[in-house]
Parts: C-alpha cells; sequence; structure tokens
C-alpha cells in the first residue's frame, strides 16, 4: 500500500459518495404526493384495503398520489418528533389511542372539527373519545381491539363445562381445573402479574377510576375504597388462577405461547390470540370476561388507533383520504379480519364487539404516557401480588405518583 | 558578509519559507477531513444541546418552534438544577458506576485471557473460536435481547432447562428478572457477551506488534509467562488498553438498547434506571427536550471524570513522539 | 530432567537428547490439548446465542414453540427463509446496507487513519486539544443528538435519503477511529520506525509507507468495528430514512417484531442469520492480515 493507492482509495469513496447522492434514494415527496404514515399491521393485515383507499383517492384527485410509510410500534413516536422538528411530517399519521391526548395538547394536529367523515355520528365512544381535545377533534377513529377470554374447550369440559358468569363462578372453574393439572408451571387462567390492562378492568368494575379531574387539577384515585376492592378482587383472581411470577409481563412470555405450551387453560387478553395457540387451534372458543356482578361483563380495555393530520399537511387532501379509508366498505373489510370497526352501525356480535360494549379508557391527559412510561401501575402491582405491599399503601404511594406527574 | 550575501547564505542552508510552511500545514491538512465533517453534521446539534439545556423545550416548543419560529423560554440553570436535586438522579449514578465498574472489569478481563488463549489453542480451534466471537460481536443489540430474553424466559427457557437437567438445582419457572439484582446481571452478562470479541481481536492485533526477539530474550533469561507479559507485552500493549478501558468506560456508563429492552420497556422503573435509560426515559419518553439535553450534558462530564485517568494518560502518550 | 539409565556410552550421548525433547514434545502437546479443552469450552459458551439463532431458524414452528428446548431441527426447514426474503424490500434493504457500510467503512478507515498519523506524529498547536475534542465527542450520549441531527439533515435535504445516514454514520464512527489508531499508531516500537525510515524522503510518505504494514492488524480491527457498528447500526437509521424502500436491514428487521400482533419467530431468526452474512464474509476477507501481523511477532507458549 502506498500513498497513490491511498489517493485511488479516496477518489472512488468520493465518486461512491457521488453515485449514492444522486442515485441512492426516493427523495423528497413532489407537492403533489399524500405521506400516509401507518403501523406494519395493516401492510401484513390488511393490504388491500390500503389499496383500495388509494385508488378511491387518486381517481378522486387527478394529479395527487400516495406514498403509504410503514412504521413499527415503539419507535413510531421518536421519528414523529423528530418529523415535526425538521419541519416534514407526514400528511395522515396513525396514532395508538393512549397517545393521542400528548399530541393533541401540544398542538401537533390540525383541527378536523368541521369535517364530515363518514359514519361521524355514530363513531365508537370509546374510541372517538381519544381523538377529542379541548372541545376539538383532532383524531379520526380507525379500528378498535378489545380482551377476551381465550379458553380451551377440552380443558373447560372435562372440569363441568358451563360459561362462568360471575368473576366467583369464575374461580371456582379455574380451581376445580387447577386440581386435575398439578403441573407446577400450569395455570387455570394465565395473567401476566404487571397486565396493568387486566387489572385496570377489575378497579373499574368495582366502580373506582385511575384519575379524576377536579376543578381543573388531576387527582389520583387508586387509593379511594372501590378502586381498593377491585385491586382486592383481582388479587384473589390472580392468586386462584395464574402460576405467572407477581413482576411477569404481557410480553414476555406470550400468553398465547404459555396456551401453545399446555401451561394454561385459558387466559385474558386480545381477540387474535386464537391465531397462535398451536396445536390446540382447534380446541379454543372465547367468551366475554364476567363482572363481579352475575350475568354483566367486565369493562374491558379498548385499544385502538386514530388517524391524524399532523400540522403542516394539506389539510382537505388528507380528510379526503382518511374518509377513503373509514368508509363502510374499508370497515367492513376491516371487520372481516376480525377488528372492531369504528362505528357501531357496524358493530356485530361476535365475542370480541360484545366485549367492546362496556369499556374504560386511560385518563385524558397530555401526562398520561408519563404515567405509562414509568410503570407506576405495574410497580403497583408488583407490589400487591408479591405480598411486599399491602394493597392500600402500594395503591396509595402509586397515587401520589399519578396526581404528581398528571399534573406537571 | 555583507547582510545580503549572509541572507542568501541563510536561504541556501535551510528550506525555502514555502517549503516550510507546506511542510508545517501538513498535519492540519491531515485532519482537516475530519474536522470538516464532523463541523458539518454535528456543529448544529452540539450548538443545540447546549442551548437546549437552558431552555424550557417540550413538545409543544418543538412544534412551535418549527411552525412559526417562535424561540422557547430560557430558564437558565433550572434544568440542572432540577435533576441534581432529584434524588433518584444520585440513584442511579451510584447504580451506574458500580454497573460500569463490573462490566469494564469483566469485558477487559475476560477479553484479554481470551486473546491469549487463543494463541495457545492449535488453529482447529482457533479458528471456530475466532469465528464463534465475530458472530457474537456481529448480532444486532436488538436481536441479541430478543434471544437472550427467549433463552432466560422463566417460562420455557433454555437457561432453566439446562441447570435444571445438570442438577444445579430445580430452576423450573425460575423468573431471571425477578430482583433488580438479577435484571442488572442478565444485562452484564448479554454487554459483556457482545463487547469481549472486540477486546479479544484487538489484543490479538496488538500482540502481532510485540518483537518476538524481546519475548525471547525474556524467555532466556528464565521468565515466565506472567513476568513476560508485566514487562515485555504489557508496556507495549499499554496504548492499546488504555483505548480499550477509555472505550469500554464510556460505552458501558452510556448504554441504554440492552437494559432498556432487557428488563422491557414495561419494567423499567426507578429503581432499575441505568443512566442512559434515564436520559432516555427523562429527557426523550417525556419529551422534554431541555432536561434530557441538560441530562446528557451532565452525563459527559461525568464520563469524562471516571475516565480522565486513562484519557489523560492517551493524551500525554502524544507527547513523547 | 531426564534420567534414563545408560547401557553404553555412545548410546547415552545419543539418547539423552532425543529422549529429553521427546518428553519436552509430549508436556507441550499436552498443554496444547489442555489448552484446547479450554478453548472449545470457551466456544460452546460464546456461540451458544448464535447457535440458538441459527438452529431456531431452520425450526418448523411447532418446534420453535414447543416447552422443551429442542437442540437442533429434527425436520429442518427453509420456509422461514424463504418468508424473510419474500417480505416487502429485502433485496432493496440488502442493497442498501451494502452501500452505506461500504462507503462509511472505506471513507471513515483512510480519512481516520491520516488523522491519525497527524495527530500521532506531529507536534502542533492543537493536537492536544483535537485529541480531547474527538474523546469528548465519543463521550457524548447518542439519544440528545437525535433530532437536532435530524432538524440539519433536513435543512441539507438529506432525509430519507441514504448520503444523510452516511454522514451520520461517519460523524459517530470517525471519532471512535482516530482515538483507536492513533493509540495504535504510537504503540508501535520506535526501533522499528526508525530503522526503516529513509532520509530525505518527505516524513508523510516514510509515514504511510512504513507505518501501514505495522498498523495493519490495527486498522483490520478497526474497519471490522466501523463495518458492524455501522451494519447494526438502529437508532439514526430507522429516523432518517423513513421510507421503506431506502431503509437498512437493522430497520427492516424491525417489523419482525414491531407489530401489535404475534412475532414470527423463525423468520427473525430467519432473517438475523441473513443480516449476519456479510459481516462474517467481511471478516473473512481482512483476517488474514492479523494472522500474517501475528507470525511476524507473535509471543509463543
Amino acid at each position: 500500500m502506498n500513498v497513490r493507492a491511498l489517493a485511488a482509495a479516496v477518489l472512488v469513496a468520493a465518486l461512491a459518495v457521488v453515485a449514492v447522492g444522486a442515485g441512492g434514494a426516493a427523495g423528497g415527496s413532489s407537492a403533489n404526493t399524500l405521506t400516509v404514515w401507518l403501523q406494519v399491521d395493516a401492510q401484513s393485515g390488511w393490504p388491500e384495503v390500503v389499496a383500495a383507499a388509494n385508488a378511491q383517492f387518486k381517481a378522486q384527485n387527478p394529479g395527487w398520489d400516495v406514498d403509504v410509510q410503514y412504521q413499527t410500534w415503539g419507535t413510531h413516536l421518536a421519528k414523529f418528533d423528530a418529523t415535526l422538528a425538521g419541519g416534514n411530517a407526514p400528511d395522515v399519521i396513525e396514532m395508538g389511542n393512549t397517545e393521542m391526548t400528548k399530541y393533541s395538547a401540544a398542538g401537533a394536529f390540525q383541527d378536523l372539527t368541521a369535517i364530515s367523515f363518514p359514519n361521524k355520528s355514530t363513531w365508537l365512544q370509546g374510541l372517538a373519545a381519544s381523538g377529542r381535545y379541548g372541545g376539538k377533534i383532532f383524531g379520526v377513529p380507525y379500528y378498535a381491539g378489545s380482551r377476551v377470554v381465550t379458553y380451551r374447550t377440552d380443558l373447560f369440559r372435562a372440569a363441568g363445562g358451563k360459561i362462568p358468569q360471575s368473576q366467583n363462578e369464575f374461580i371456582a372453574l379455574a380451581r376445580k381445573i387447577g386440581a386435575k393439572n398439578k403441573a407446577k408451571t400450569f395455570s387455570p387462567v394465565y395473567i401476566a402479574g404487571t397486565d396493568w390492562y387486566v387489572a385496570m378492568s377489575f378497579v373499574y368494575d368495582y366502580g373506582g377510576t385511575i384519575a379524576v379531574t377536579r376543578k381543573g387539577k388531576w387527582v389520583g384515585t387508586l387509593d379511594k375504597p372501590a378502586a381498593l376492592a377491585g385491586l382486592a378482587a383481582y388479587k384473589r383472581f390472580f392468586n386462584a388462577s395464574s402460576r405467572a411470577p407477581a413482576g411477569s409481563n404481557e410480553s414476555a412470555p406470550q400468553p398465547y405461547d404459555v396456551m401453545a405450551h399446555g401451561n394454561a387453560a385459558s387466559t385474558y387478553g386480545p381477540g387474535w390470540f386464537t391465531c397462535c395457540v398451536g396445536d390446540y387451534k382447534n380446541r379454543v372458543a372465547q367468551f366475554v370476561m364476567p363482572s363481579h356482578t352475575k350475568g354483566q361483563s367486565i369493562p374491558g380495555f379498548l385499544g385502538g388507533s386514530d388517524l391524524a393530520v399532523p400540522v403542516g399537511g394539506d389539510k382537505d387532501k388528507a380528510a379526503a383520504w382518511i374518509s377513503a379509508f373509514t368508509d363502510n366498505a374499508s370497515m367492513t373489510a376491516l371487520r372481516a379480519k376480525g377488528n372492531i370497526p369504528n362505528t357501531t352501525s357496524l358493530l356485530g356480535t361476535s365475542v370480541n364487539e360484545r366485549a367492546a360494549r362496556k369499556s374504560w379508557f386511560v385518563p385524558q391527559s397530555k401526562n398520561w404516557v408519563n404515567v405509562e412510561n414509568g410503570n407506576v401501575l405495574r410497580t403497583m402491582l408488583q407490589r400487591i401480588l408479591s405480598g411486599r405491599s399491602s394493597i392500600k399503601d402500594a395503591a396509595s404511594v402509586a397515587s401520589d405518583n399519578i396526581t404528581y406527574t398528571l399534573n406537571q | 558578509m555583507t547582510v545580503a550575501a549572509e541572507a542568501t547564505a541563510h536561504r541556501s542552508r535551510r528550506r525555502p519559507r514555502s517549503k516550510r510552511i507546506a511542510q508545517a500545514s501538513v498535519p492540519y491538512l491531515l485532519i482537516l477531513p475530519v474536522v470538516v465533517v464532523i463541523t458539518a453534521i454535528l456543529g448544529y446539534p452540539l450548538y443545540k444541546l447546549v442551548v437546549l439545556s437552558f431552555q424550557q423545550y417540550g413538545l409543544a416548543e418543538l412544534i412551535q418552534a418549527a411552525t412559526s419560529g417562535a424561540p422557547a423560554p430560557w430558564v437558565g440553570f433550572d434544568n440542572y438544577s432540577s435533576v441534581l436535586h432529584d434524588e433518584v438522579f444520585w440513584q442511579v449514578l451510584l447504580r451506574t458506576v458500580i454497573f460500569t465498574v463490573a462490566n469494564v472489569a469483566l469485558t477487559i478481563g475476560l477479553g484479554t485471557l481470551i486473546a491469549f488463549l487463543l494463541i495457545r489453542v492449535s488453529t482447529w480451534v482457533r479458528v471456530p473460536l475466532t469465528a464463534a466471537l465475530v458472530l457474537a460481536w456481529s448480532m444486532p443489540a436488538v436481536v441479541a435481547v430478543q434471544i437472550w430474553l427467549w433463552m432466560t424466559n422463566f417460562e420455557n427457557g433454555v437457561l432453566n432447562y439446562v441447570l435444571t437437567e445438570l442438577h444445579v438445582g430445580d430452576y423450573t419457572g425460575h423468573d431471571w428478572y425477578g430482583s433488580t439484582f438479577s435484571k442488572l446481571a442478565m444485562v452484564t452478562l448479554l454487554i459483556v457477551w457482545g463487547a469481549i470479541p472486540f477486546v479479544t481481536i484487538t489484543v490479538y492485533a496488538g500482540l502481532a506488534q510485540v518483537p518476538r526477539e524481546l519475548v525471547e530474550a525474556a524467555e532466556i533469561d528464565g521468565a515466565g509467562p506472567v513476568r513476560v507479559f508485566r514487562d515485555v507485552t504489557f508496556p507495549i500493549l499499554k496504548p492499546i488498553f488504555l483505548i480499550l478501558t477509555s472505550l469500554s468506560i464510556i460505552w458501558d456508563f452510556g448504554v441504554f438498547t440492552q437494559p432498556y429492552l432487557l428488563i422491557g420497556s414495561s419494567a423499567v422503573d426507578t429503581t432499575n434506571y441505568l443512566m442512559g435509560v434515564y436520559v432516555f426515559i427523562e429527557g426523550y419518553a417525556h419529551s422534554d427536550f431541555g432536561r434530557g439535553a441538560a441530562i446528557s450534558l451532565l452525563m459527559l462530564l461525568i464520563i469524562s471524570v471516571l475516565s480522565v485517568f486513562y484519557v489523560r494518560r492517551m493524551v500525554k502518550m502524544g507527547e513523547a513522539s | 530432567m531426564v534420567t534414563e539409565a545408560a547401557p553404553s556410552a555412545p548410546q547415552v550421548t545419543r539418547a539423552v537428547p532425543r529422549v529429553a525433547s521427546v518428553r519436552r514434545a509430549r508436556r507441550r502437546r499436552m498443554r496444547r490439548a489442555a489448552w484446547n479443552v479450554v478453548g472449545l469450552a470457551v466456544f460452546v459458551v460464546v456461540v451458544f446465542p448464535v447457535f440458538w439463532m441459527v438452529s431456531t431458524a431452520f425450526k418448523p414452528d411447532n418446534e420453535i414453540h414447543s416447552l422443551t428446548p429442542t437442540w437442533f431441527p429434527t425436520s429442518p426447514t427453509l420456509q422461514h427463509f424463504r418468508d424473510a426474503m419474500a417480505r416487502p424490500y429485502f433485496w432493496d434493504t440488502v442493497k442498501n446496507s451494502l452501500i452505506v457500510v461500504g462507503v462509511v467503512v472505506v471513507l471513515s478507515v483512510v480519512v481516520a487513519f491520516l488523522a491519525a498519523v497527524g495527530l500521532a506524529k506531529y507536534r502542533f498547536t492543537g493536537n492536544k486539544l483535537f485529541v480531547v475534542l474527538v474523546i469528548g465527542i465519543l463521550m457524548l450520549p447518542q439519544a440528545g443528538l437525535v433530532i437536532p441531527l435530524y432538524v440539519v439533515l433536513a435543512k441539507y435535504h438529506l432525509t430519507n435519503h441514504l448520503l444523510g445516514l452516511v454522514f451520520t454514520h461517519l460523524v459517530i464512527l470517525l471519532p471512535f477511529a482516530v482515538w483507536t489508531l492513533r493509540g495504535f499508531i504510537m504503540g508501535i516500537p520506535k526501533e522499528l520506525e526508525e530503522a526503516a525510515m529513509v532520509d530525505g524522503s518527505s516524513r508523510l510518505g516514510a509515514f504511510t509507507r512504513i507505518l501501514l504494514p505495522l498498523v495493519a492488524p490495527g486498522l483490520v480491527a478497526t474497519s471490522v468495528f466501523v463495518f458492524i457498528t455501522s451494519w447494526n447500526e438502529y437508532i439514526f437509521a430507522n429516523v432518517i430514512l423513513t421510507d421503506q424502500a431506502n431503509q437498512t436491514l437493522t430497520v427492516w428487521l424491525s417489523y419482525f417484531y414491531g407489530t401489535s400482533r404475534a412475532t414470527d419467530w423463525g423468520g427473525l431468526m430467519a432473517a438475523s442469520t441473513l443480516t449476519a452474512i456479510p459481516v462474517v464474509i467481511f471478516f473473512l476477507l481482512v483476517q488474514r492480515k492479523i494472522a500474517f501481523g501475528l507470525t511476524a511477532g507473535a509471543v509463543k507458549a
């Protein structure tokens, strides 16, 4: 190697850089391209719905093109922040319903109140609420998913068979199933200890709440009697039916994996779990989780997505695309894939949809995300289930934490 | 001699002035490309980072700055004092220092030992071992975390299975992430596993620079392997060990991906934060960019203090030549 | 040492050296065998997670999700590899990664080497300051730089563009490369350097001609590190490249586990195995330089 070879290498590399610069990428969007950020679930789950919406939009808006860029959960907000700072945010963005409030409050979205979207008057309440802030509409409901009990029909039949109509009946059934399956790692109902979506359902079932606004300030309410009763009920249910460690969470291991291993007779989670229970696929069914009151269902957490228009985007064209993507045809197609549509007019009677009729949602504060990121609820649940704290003490600490964080 | 003649004599003895300037400018030209690239890309972000740390800068301010150009409120040292008065910050700092010491010691120690092992084994062992090290090194952190989680999960992880089968104890259903120490130990194992290859290969490469004659001379004098290392090898390898140690301290102190993903975004909290995770949660997950910038600069200060011993040695070494 | 009954004088004088060397050779072989055992044990521990990843990539789904771990796939399948390669934009992503990493490795090693020579071998005002600046940049937590850096790239119209990522990787990796190469250059014993200096030639030419072979192992280690870091870099690649057609492999990988539904483990493991291949190839290409350097002056047991 000598100096000439060195110079040659630098020259080659410089040429490569120029080549990359010229050829490389698609470059910035032209004036007539609509940039849409959807989550990758759409790419793998219902690409034809996206294609149909694109075709419809292009037909109605000649000269316009649509660039759908798929994002992943977990990093799409960091990317969104960067594009907001850089001034090149997308025209339409899919947001998780718990993510909306923070960005609406910060002024990231354009006001969509005046626009008439399809089925606006019959939007699913639980989902539509997340798109509203300060009396204005910033997000259009896209689709939702609720939680149901997925269970092994053979194991349930062997233990008596009746679908439980109340939590006490479920506990009794769980005990019977546990008596027939004594393996150390077997759970009659597998629930991860810190699965706060499940635990808070119990709290709301007893009339408790996570936090409320009083005179414009947020107050944490997990230490109130109703919430404490709910937490106690959760602890009782967990101890009777789940062998998961107190500190476990619902993503490692996945509950459907636990069922696929034969280590659980049932689990309470999203409706699409039936896809992945391995060899037991033909031996599972679903029912709605019961309330502590006989004959009623527990309020379930309604997860879902909204579609919003960031500032700087073309509001009219973006709204046109959103309308094309959330019309009756699209919603029917989404429902066929196992999702809950955004309008009650199309709501059917599948287990998933029945469970969605009674739902709860997180406090609509712009700081709620910080409570989630700080894992306040999960820490509380771990303390309660491991016995390290009494229910009252753990709830008290969590409640104070929530009050402090939400009022920042 | 006349002045003119003296001057001419001078000029003919020394190099002409233009050539001297060319000669003196060589080092500046050598570092110029690096300076240009770094200034062009990092100049503004570094400036902005410092400015941000003195501002109240959240998501709303970010959006306003991009849309209307409104400047964010100046709050002086408020961000810094709020961080320094937060007891969580000090707990995290202590935890991270201990974590860093453990990781660096394990990485450098084991890495060096394996480098010497590589020399002593036969080729048919050295080649697969080097390949294994490169494969471990090349695995993206996010993939390594997924595999680690899978191997160590309490339900069907292979670690529990192996330990139980080897009769080390009954580890069925053992939760390796139950306590803070356990969580951080798992993170340490993962990081050390991924960091050893670089140390090993660099030390192995450095050993190539040790002249064989010096080693043999020492061995003829009757020195055992430890004395050979201490008297011959280590002095020559000193710059490499200084580099590796300083780099390890810097990386292990600020590591983010492995702890955040392995402990899990749903289980990180004030009891197990490391500095890298802390700055991410406090600054960026909360979208409090001003505070995040302040913590980043504090981290810079702390890391420079922790590594000053090694860095000063490295900087001073340049004066010898 | 050697105690042998001597049958007769001439035989003793010939037998003793031969037996002694045989004994020494046997002891050396036993020592080597012991080290080999240790080496194999270390190999097993280091390679296990990689083995697990590759083995899983070939397992059918039911074996992946089985309760008791299966070490080797009983009925290996290529389905996961086919699935992974059929995913949108796989080959585009491979091309993008190769371009970015190729340019970054060449540019950063060359530029950093020049700067390292300048810092290690020349005295000039600003030398120490520059070294401190370089290490200072290394110490900065990257999280804080993401958004300001994105804003800068947006101003240059380099967002969603491979060139933007190339520059970003350069600024991340140049400080490391300069710091490391400077250390390697300073570690070369002065005697070796002075012995080869030719009077009258320019300092720079002499340096590059003489230093390069001596510092080759260090260059290799640095270039492998730059390759791997750039290849595996995720945070900046993810933020800067929004269009899937422009993304790199690590971002493409994140789509396997970034969905809100079930993760395709077999696919993820197969995809991860595929992304490791170019790194191994690159290492195999350059690793001979280390071995060559080793035989020139190594410590032997």
